[in-house]
């Protein structure tokens, strides 16, 4: 069982240090350990400009924590990732940076558990997204001055516009608690959409959504990425949605590569199905 | 800039509906009050107690920028309202220079002191800014009693009713300056909070992860709060010294920070009404109403029990505080849309 | 500088320790209160000192109105304390299971609020005296001359300490409070009794607060105000010490114990607290954790 994997996760490492060309984002030999336990195990993979790329694997097989490393929740112990910023091409390693820098090199992310303020509005939530274009000062704000104004203004506008785009602006001014999850799903989508991104990282976006939900949602996905002109990665587990609306799919378990292919590739391959065989006899 | 302007939003909201005229009305309201006591209908003594209220109630809206967004607690309260008085007084007192650059002086130098403080213990856990606060108080007041030369020691330090670009104030515009200053922080704490940095506070007190993965900086917001906090208190002192005319070492200790705390929670988090009226609460029934009753009115100590019960009682039966009882509050966003006609799924068949 | 000013100046650093041991105990005891709440209940006690007042409030009034023995009185400050105790736990803390640590911190000091207006209340505004248990004799050795009574004290609180870390770590009553430190729905569902466990930390700690308001009131008057110092020195020691152990803050209450009265008697009499103060502020840069501390994971 060991050998194969050595082989597939050789490939990787060998390609240049930096970005390819084509590439938005790329893992390389990630590894983190809690207690001893590795979470994630010497884990590579890249993911293509404009590409909707699905992460899956079977129940703790390492997903989330894939994320929370790619996005500095937590710093890995080994192993760097490499990503395209902005609008140009400069190509950094996230690695090390504060958590929250990140959101400013183009790459933002959705939670499992949606992450909304209860005590805001819908609109206001939205805005959050925006957070780290306001340039007015403190004093600006409170005293209401011309910069503050017209950047609140701005902004307003935008997320009225993301609002808009994802069917819930009839919504805009009701406070997120109470709302359905759906709702708030959305919501979260919106405000991703605030930051301009050039990756959106979507932590099991289907989760907790029933199946026209769940079908709106893979259309939803397409349109962020065309509208929006960028590359979206995606935890999920409901395989209808990775294996419809996923370019490219990764599959991981126990924290280590299994394989990389396009869903068809994935769905006969055989260490893959071994690995969610293994889960269901569980 | 039309072209900037919401096509979401209606017509322009009624009149009575701004925010910022209510803040003015609720001024005006509370600054008719001299009118009453000269008219004879309320008590000389009453209005002392209200001016303090107005005071105090400047310094528990620091906190609860704190301990409502950031959901720290701080304990210095009092030393940082100790020390903007000390320096106002110093200031205009001894070195002789005006009642703006008491001011100015006297806000800044405890915030960069506050400052200091939360760079040191913010990078750790919460709860150790409310010992750090508490250690930073200890030391003012010690320093208030001990400082002879700037403090004027146990003997306190005195000055006169504030001038004014050249008018010298007497209680009656001492007190309306201490109505208008109250209704400007309200109106900017107002601005502040439901600006982008307010939603920043808001976003960190709702879901760190989901504030950091924003780009709020927790560190930097926490800092924030904390100065904000230290500046509304020392601005609270300064008031103080220039309506009571007096500052004593034995003013400034931990009981009033706990006090000006219980008028938080009480008053409800992240409520600006609620703040100041909690604030009332605090300190105006006790002495206004609880000490006239008969029988308990005599008790020693009634003040203390009857607000830290209330404190209690709050947290665990009612954590909105008074600012839950508020009948307005935000009933607009609470409606509900009428619901949408349910996509056609597989849950209707 | 000669044999008798060495000897001398040994004699004065002797008894500055000895009753920097003493001040210690009292810091300890009411730091062993703060911890074994804040590892049971996850609160961090700021009325450790405000409940400790009171029942010393109460072992005063026994003793100055019924004339009964010191130690006589001090018992019933003792039961007094373990009934408070029970009564907060009982009536408040039991419910607040749902509600966040920040706003049991904040029930903590409207405790102290509540116990600041009851003292005066029920024992009446003027300062009382409460006398020491050995009213004299004195050791002398190495120059330094020691106090009956500090050594009591001293005994008293290592014994006290002693006892209880021996109960922690050897006993299964021990292990009960350990594992509810450790993780209370767990050890809940694993079968410990945490609610008694809960129940008998606030008594203990309220026990704890007694003993150290009696070590410390015949060096002041018995007022509201009679534990302040102690409570900040206590809570300070709990961040020397670190708040992830139970020693730890017993350890850092004696340092602070000694590094005050040094300070005190060597640096300034007048500033000597608040420079330890500010040396502890500056330790936190270094050791955020303190000298015990681990760091926490945190989990997203």
């Amino acid at each position: 069982m060991v050998e194969p994997l050595m082989d597939l996760t050789l490939a990787p490492q060998t390609t240049t240090r930096t970005l390819a060309e084509d590439d938005a984002l790329r893992v390389e030999r990630l590894s983190i350990s809690f207690g001893g336990l590795r979470a994630v195990d010497d884990l590579s993979f890249a993911v293509k400009k404009k590409e909707i790329f699905g992460l899956i694997g079977p129940n703790g097989a390492g997903k989330t924590t894939v994320f929370n490393c790619i996005t500095q929740f937590y710093r890995p112990d080994e192993g760097n990732v490499f990503f395209r910023t902005g609008k140009g091409d400069g190509v950094v390693n996230l690695v090390g940076r504060p958590v929250h820098s990140i959101i400013g090199l183009g790459l933002v992310r959705t939670f499992q558990n949606v992450e909304v303020i209860q005590e805001l509005s819908l609109l206001e939530n939205v805005l959050i997204g925006a957070h780290i274009d306001f340039k007015a000062t403190i004093f600006e704000q409170a005293f209401k001055l011309p910069r503050a104004r017209r950047e609140e203004r701005l902004f307003q506008k935008k997320a009225e516009e993301a609002l808009a785009f994802l069917g819930i602006i009839d919504r805009r001014d009701l406070l997120a608690g109470g709302q359905p999850y759906g709702v708030l799903k959305k919501v979260e989508l919106a405000r991703t959409l605030m930051a301009n991104p050039r990756l959106i990282i979507l932590d099991e976006p289907a989760a907790g959504l029933n199946d026209s939900e769940t079908h709106e949602l893979a259309s939803t996905i397409r349109q962020i990425r065309d509208a929006y002109d960028c590359t979206i990665l995606l935890v999920e587990h409901d395989m209808r949605l990775v294996m419809g609306v996923c370019d490219r799919i990764c599959a991981i378990s126990f924290g280590k590569f299994l394989a990389c292919d396009v869903p068809e590739g994935i769905k006969r391959n055989k260490l893959v199905q071994e690995a969610y065989l293994g889960e269901e006899e569980a | 800039m039309n072209d900037l302007s919401s096509p979401f939003t209606n017509a322009k909201p009624a009149l009575w509906r701004n925010a910022y005229l209510r803040f003015v009305l609720f001024g005006l309201l509370i600054a008719t009050l001299p009118l009453f006591s000269s008219l004879g209908l309320m008590k000389s003594s009453t209005l002392n107690y209200i001016g303090n209220v107005l005071v105090y109630a400047v310094a528990a809206l620091g906190l609860n920028l704190l301990l409502g967004y950031a959901g720290l607690i701080s304990l210095g309260t009092a030393g940082f309202m100790g020390l903007g008085s000390y320096i106002a007084a110093y200031i205009v007192k001894d070195m002789g220079m005006s009642f703006w650059a008491a001011l100015v002086a006297a806000v800044l130098i405890p915030t960069l002191i506050g400052l200091l403080i939360g760079l040191i213990s913010l990078r750790i856990e919460g709860i150790y800014l409310a010992i750090a606060t508490l250690c930073v108080s200890e030391i003012l007041l010690k320093s208030f009693e001990q400082a002879d030369s700037i403090t004027g020691g146990m003997q306190g330090k005195s000055v006169s009713y504030p001038v004014v670009f050249g008018h010298a104030f007497n209680r009656s515009s001492t007190y309306l300056m201490l109505v208008v200053v109250l209704t400007l922080v309200m109106m900017l704490t107002h601005s502040f909070v439901n600006g982008q940095k307010g939603r920043a506070l808001h976003a960190m007190r709702g879901s760190e992860v989901a504030a950091q993965a924003m780009g709020v900086n927790l560190l930097q917001y926490r800092l924030i709060a904390f100065s904000l906090a230290t500046a509304y208190s020392a601005l609270s002192g300064v008031l103080y010294v220039f309506f009571v005319k007096f500052s004593y070492p034995s003013v400034w200790n931990m009981n009033l920070s706990l006090y000006v705390l219980a008028a938080v929670v009480i008053g409800g988090l992240r409520s600006i009404y609620g703040t100041v009226i909690g604030t009332f609460v605090v300190w105006a029934v006790p002495d206004l109403i609880l000490k006239n009753l008969p029988v308990v009115g005599g008790i020693n100590g009634l003040p203390y029990i009857f607000n830290g019960i209330l404190i209690i009682v709050v947290v665990m039966f009612a954590p909105q505080g008074i600012s839950g009882l508020w009948p307005l509050k935000k009933k607009k966003k609470r409606q509900q849309v009428p619901q949408q006609v349910p996509p056609s799924g597989k849950e209707a068949g | 500088m000669t044999m008798l000013s060495l000897t001398n100046e040994l004699g004065t650093v002797l008894q500055l320790f000895m009753r920097s041991l003493e001040t210690g105990s009292v810091y300890a005891l009411a730091a062993l209160g703060i911890i074994i709440i804040y590892r049971t209940s996850n609160i961090v006690h700021f009325a450790q000192g405000s409940l400790g007042m009171f029942n010393t409030f109460v072992v005063t009034y026994v003793f100055l109105s019924f004339r009964l023995p010191l130690w006589a009185s001090t018992l019933c400050g003792v039961a007094a304390a373990i009934g408070l105790g029970f009564l907060v736990d009982l009536l408040i803390i039991r419910h607040t299971k749902k509600v966040s640590p920040l706003a049991k911190q904040i029930i903590t000091l409207g405790l102290i609020m509540v116990f600041l207006g009851l003292a005066p209340m029920l024992f009446g505004v003027d300062p009382l005296s409460l006398p020491r248990f050995l009213q004299s004799g004195d050791v002398n050795f190495g120059g330094a001359s020691i106090s009956h009574n500090a050594i009591l004290n001293i005994s008293l609180g290592l014994v006290l300490m002693g006892i209880l870390f021996y109960v922690l770590q050897k006993t299964k009553m021990g292990l009960a409070v350990r594992t509810t430190a450790s993780n209370e729905p767990v050890a809940r569902l694993m079968g410990v009794p945490t609610r008694r466990v809960t129940l008998a930390a606030w008594a203990l700690a309220g026990v704890l607060g007694c003993l150290s308001g009696v070590m410390i009131a015949p060096t002041t008057t018995v007022t509201t105000s009679l534990m302040d110092a102690v409570q900040v020195n206590a809570l300070f020691g709990c961040v020397l010490g670190g708040f992830q152990t139970f020693y730890g803050p017993v350890l850092g209450a004696y340092i602070i114990g000694v590094g005050r009265n040094f300070l005190v008697y060597y640096v300034s009499s007048i500033w000597g607290e608040q420079i330890m103060y500010l040396l502890i502020l500056i330790f936190l840069i270094f050791r955020p954790n303190g000298l015990i501390g681990k760091k926490f994971i945190k989990k997203v």
